[in-house]
C-alpha cells in the first residue's frame, strides 16, 4: 500500500478502457433508483410532517430537527444504541478471534467445524429473537434456568423485563448469531496469512502469545478493520431482536435508534420525524465509519 | 557443545520420500557446507534440524540430545531462510531485533547489535523501511541480519548470499566465518557457489537425491572425489571425463581410449584390463607440443585472470583452464598433457573411485 502511495502512482488490477460509461450505466441506474432517490426523498421528508387532519405532508421547516435536539427519548435511544454497539462489537470480535484461532488448523474435521459455523447465520434474526425470548423466559427458559441455578438471577427477576438486564438479554441473541460471522471473516484472513513469518518467529523464539501480538494481529489488521466496519454498520441499525424480544421495553431500557424511528414512523405516523431520526442515524454511521476508515488505514 | 547429528533420518512428504535413511555427524564448532543439485533435499535437512519439518523416521540430535520432539524455539538455533521469511509488518530494524526483544535484552544492547549488523550488511539507510519496500538483495541482507545479531549454538544458512553482488558476497563470506569463529557455533551452510563451499567449509557434505554421497574437507573432496558424481559436481568448470581401459605393458601402465594413451602411476598396475573413466580437472591440463590430448580449439572464454579453452578431441569436448596470456584462436590445432599424478580413475560400471595404494 505505502509503496503505491509513496510514489503517487496508483496501480490498478484491471485495465479500464477509454469509454467506461457503457459499463457504469447499469450500476448508475440501480444506484439512482434504489439509493440516491430514496435518500433525497428522505432528506425532503425530514422538512415535512404528516398532518392527520389534512391527510397530507406539510412543510414544517426545521421543526423536526429542533425537536430532535431537545428530545430526551432520542438521546436515550442514542446512548442505548451506542452501548449495544460497543458491547456487541467487542464481544463478537474477541470471541470471534478466539474461535477463529482455534479453528485455524489443517487436521481433518476442522473443515466440517468451519462449515457448521454458518448455521447460526442462516436463521432469520427474527426467529433467533423468538428462540431467545423463549430461552430467557423466567418459567421454562433454559437460560433463565441455568442462571438461576448459579444464583445469578432469581425467579422474581425475568431477564427481559428487568430494566438492568433486558439489554444484556437482547445482546445474548445478537452475539450468539453474529459471532460466527466474525469467525468466518477472521478465519478467511487467518487461512490466507503466509506461513514463512511464523517459521521465522519460532526460530526467533517467540511464544504463542508474542507471535499473536507481534505477527498475527498486525498482519490481520486490515481484515479485522473490514470485519469491524461491516459488523459495526450493521449493529447501528439493530431492530429485529428488540422488536421481537422487548419492543423497546421495559420502559425505555432497550429503545434503540432504529426501533425509535420505526415507532415514530409507523406507529405514530410521524413520517417527517421518523425520517429525521433515520437521517441522523445515517449521519452518525457515516461520520464514525469514515473516522474509523481513516484511522484504521483501510484502503477501498 | 552443539554437535549436530542425524541418525538414519528419514523424511517423506506423503508418498514422496525426500530423505531416506541419512546419517551424519557435524562436530561441535565446525562449519559444514551442504552441496547438491536443486531439489536434493538441502533445505529439507536444515528445516529438520530447525524443527520446522517433522522426521518420518530416525533421529536428529543437537548437543547429543535427541530433539525430534523439541519445539524450534527451544533448540537454540538461528536460521537464514532460503525465502527470507521476513516479518512483513515489521520494519527492518524490528525484523532484526525481534529475537533480541524476545530475549529481553537491554535496549542499548539491542540498539548496538542492530546497528553493528546494519553496518556489516550496508543496511543502515533501510532500517526504517518495511520489507516490501526493499529489493530482493536487500531483503536477503535483512534475513542475514536477523542471524548476525544472534548468539545461537547452531547456525543454519540456506543460500544466504545467493542474491548479493560479488563484492558484498566476498565481504559477507568473511563476516559469516568470523561470526562462526567468535561464537564457536556449529554452522550448516547451503550454497550452490563453489567458491563459498571451498573457502568457508571445514566439512563439505555432498548430497544427491536425499542421500549423502561424500563427506570430507574441501581438499579431500576436491582432490579425492569418491565418485564420478562428486568429481563432476565439485570444481568449476567441471572435470573432463574419458572412457577407456587400463593397460599394463611391461614396465608401463597406461590409460587407453580410442585415440588416447596416457601414462599412469605404477600403482594402477593391479587394475589392468579394467574398463574405467578417467577424469582430469581443467586446470590440470597444460599445453605441451607432445601432449596426449590432440584436438582443435573451438572456443576460448576469458574469465578475468584466466581463460577457459574448449578443445574438441574426436567427438568429445574438453575444457582447459590457462592463464589469460595463453591466447588460442578458433580452429588452432593444440595438444594438452596432464601430469600422471593429477588424473582421477573411476570404475566404469559403479563410477566409484579406484584408489590403489
Ligand atoms: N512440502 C513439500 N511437499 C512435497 N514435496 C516437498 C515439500 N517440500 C519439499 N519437497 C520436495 O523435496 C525435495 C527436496 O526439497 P528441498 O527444498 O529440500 O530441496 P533443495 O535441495 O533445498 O533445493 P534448492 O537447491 O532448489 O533449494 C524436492 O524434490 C521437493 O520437491
Ligand atoms: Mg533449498
Amino acid at each position: 500500500m505505502s509503496a503505491a502511495t509513496n510514489s503517487g502512482i496508483k496501480r490498478s488490477r484491471r485495465h479500464i478502457g477509454d469509454h467506461p460509461l457503457p459499463w457504469l450505466l447499469p450500476l448508475i441506474l440501480l444506484l439512482v433508483t434504489f439509493t440516491i432517490y430514496p435518500f433525497f426523498y428522505n432528506v425532503w421528508l425530514s422538512f415535512h410532517e404528516f398532518a392527520p387532519l389534512s391527510r397530507s405532508l406539510e412543510y414544517v421547516g426545521l421543526q423536526n430537527w429542533s425537536q430532535l435536539l431537545g428530545d430526551t427519548r432520542f438521546w436515550q435511544s442514542l446512548s442505548i444504541t451506542l452501548a449495544y454497539f460497543v458491547v456487541a462489537l467487542t464481544l463478537e470480535l474477541v470471541i470471534g478471534m478466539c474461535i477463529a484461532l482455534l479453528l485455524d488448523a489443517d487436521e481433518p474435521g476442522f473443515g466440517l467445524l468451519r462449515a457448521l459455523l454458518t448455521m447460526n447465520l442462516v436463521i432469520p434474526p427474527a426467529i433467533v429473537g423468538y428462540m431467545y425470548l423463549l430461552m430467557e423466559d423466567p418459567q421454562f427458559g433454559v437460560i433463565s434456568f441455568v442462571l438461576q441455578m448459579f444464583g445469578l438471577v432469581d425467579t422474581s427477576t425475568p431477564i427481559l423485563s428487568s430494566p438492568s438486564l433486558a439489554l444484556a438479554g437482547v445482546l445474548l441473541a445478537e452475539i450468539w448469531q453474529w459471532t460466527p460471522f466474525m469467525v468466518l471473516i477472521l478465519l478467511a484472513g487467518l487461512r490466507s496469512l503466509p506461513t514463512e513469518p511464523y517459521e521465522a518467529a519460532m526460530i526467533d523464539g517467540a511464544s504463542a502469545f508474542q507471535t499473536f501480538w507481534r505477527l498475527t494481529l498486525p498482519m490481520m489488521w486490515k481484515v479485522i478493520a473490514i470485519a469491524v466496519l461491516i459488523r459495526g454498520i450493521d449493529l447501528f441499525r439493530v431492530f429485529d431482536y428488540v422488536f421481537v424480544m422487548t419492543s423497546g421495553g421495559p420502559g425505555t431500557a432497550t429503545y434503540t435508534l432504529s426501533y425509535y424511528s420505526w415507532q415514530q414512523t409507523f406507529s405514530f405516523i410521524k413520517w417527517g420525524y421518523g425520517a429525521t431520526l433515520s437521517l441522523v442515524t445515517l449521519i452518525i454511521v457515516l461520520v464514525v465509519a469514515n473516522i474509523f476508515v481513516k484511522f484504521a488505514k483501510v484502503r477501498w | 557443545m552443539s554437535k549436530v547429528e542425524f541418525k538414519n533420518a528419514q523424511k517423506a512428504f506423503g508418498a514422496v520420500k525426500v530423505i531416506e535413511g541419512l546419517s551424519l555427524e557435524i562436530p561441535h564448532g565446525s562449519f559444514a557446507v551442504l552441496l547438491g543439485p536443486s531439489g536434493c533435499g538441502k533445505s529439507t535437512l536444515l528445516r529438520m534440524i530447525a524443527g520446522l519439518e517433522k522426521l518420518t523416521g530416525g533421529e536428529v540430535a543437537i548437543a547429543g540430545k535427541r530433539v525430534n520432539d523439541v519445539h524450534p524455539r527451544d533448540r537454540d538455533i538461528a536460521m537464514v531462510f532460503q525465502n527470507y521469511a521476513l516479518y512483513p509488518t515489521m520494519k527492518v530494524r524490528e525484523n532484526i531485533a525481534f529475537n533480541l526483544e524476545i530475549q529481553k535484552l537491554e535496549k542499548r544492547e539491542i540498539e548496538r547489535r542492530v546497528s553493528e549488523a546494519a553496518d556489516i550488511l550496508n543496511l543502515r539507510p533501510f532500517l526504517d523501511r518495511y520489507p516490501k519496500e526493499l529489493s530482493g538483495g536487500q531483503r536477503q541482507r535483512v534475513a542475514m541480519g536477523r542471524a548476525l545479531v544472534r548468539e545461537a549454538g547452531v547456525f543454519l544458512f540456506d543460500e544466504p548470499l545467493s542474491n548479493l553482488d560479488a563484492k558484498l558476497r566476498a565481504h559477507m563470506r568473511v563476516e559469516i566465518r568470523q561470526l562462526h569463529e567468535r561464537l564457536g557455533a556449529t554452522t550448516l551452510y547451503v550454497t550452490h557457489d563453489q567458491i563459498e563451499a571451498m573457502t568457508m567449509a571445514d566439512i563439505i557434505v555432498l548430497l544427491d537425491k536425499g542421500a549423502i554421497v561424500q563427506v570430507g574437507t574441501p581438499d579431500e573432496v576436491y582432490e579425492k572425489p569418491n565418485s564420478v558424481y562428486v568429481a563432476d559436481f565439485i570444481g568449476s568448470p567441471s572435470m573432463n571425463f574419458f572412457d577407456g581401459e587400463i593397460e599394463a605393458d611391461g614396465e608401463e601402465v597406461r590409460f587407453r581410449a580410442a585415440n588416447l594413451s596416457i601414462p599412469l602411476e605404477a600403482r594402477y598396475r593391479g587394475q589392468a584390463g579394467k574398463s574405467v573413466k578417467l577424469g582430469v580437472r581443467p586446470n590440470d591440463l597444460h599445453f605441451a607440443a607432445d601432449g596426449a590430448f590432440k584436438g582443435e580449439v573451438i572456443l576460448s572464454e576469458t574469465t578475468g585472470a584466466e581463460v577457459q579453452i574448449h578443445v574438441r578431441i574426436r567427438d568429445s569436448d574438453v575444457v582447459a583452464v590457462a592463464p589469460r596470456t595463453e591466447r588460442r584462436v578458433h580452429g588452432e590445432a593444440v595438444a594438452l598433457s596432464v601430469p600422471p599424478g593429477k588424473v582421477h580413475i573411476f570404475d566404469a560400471q559403479s563410477e566409484r573411485r579406484i584408489e590403489p595404494q
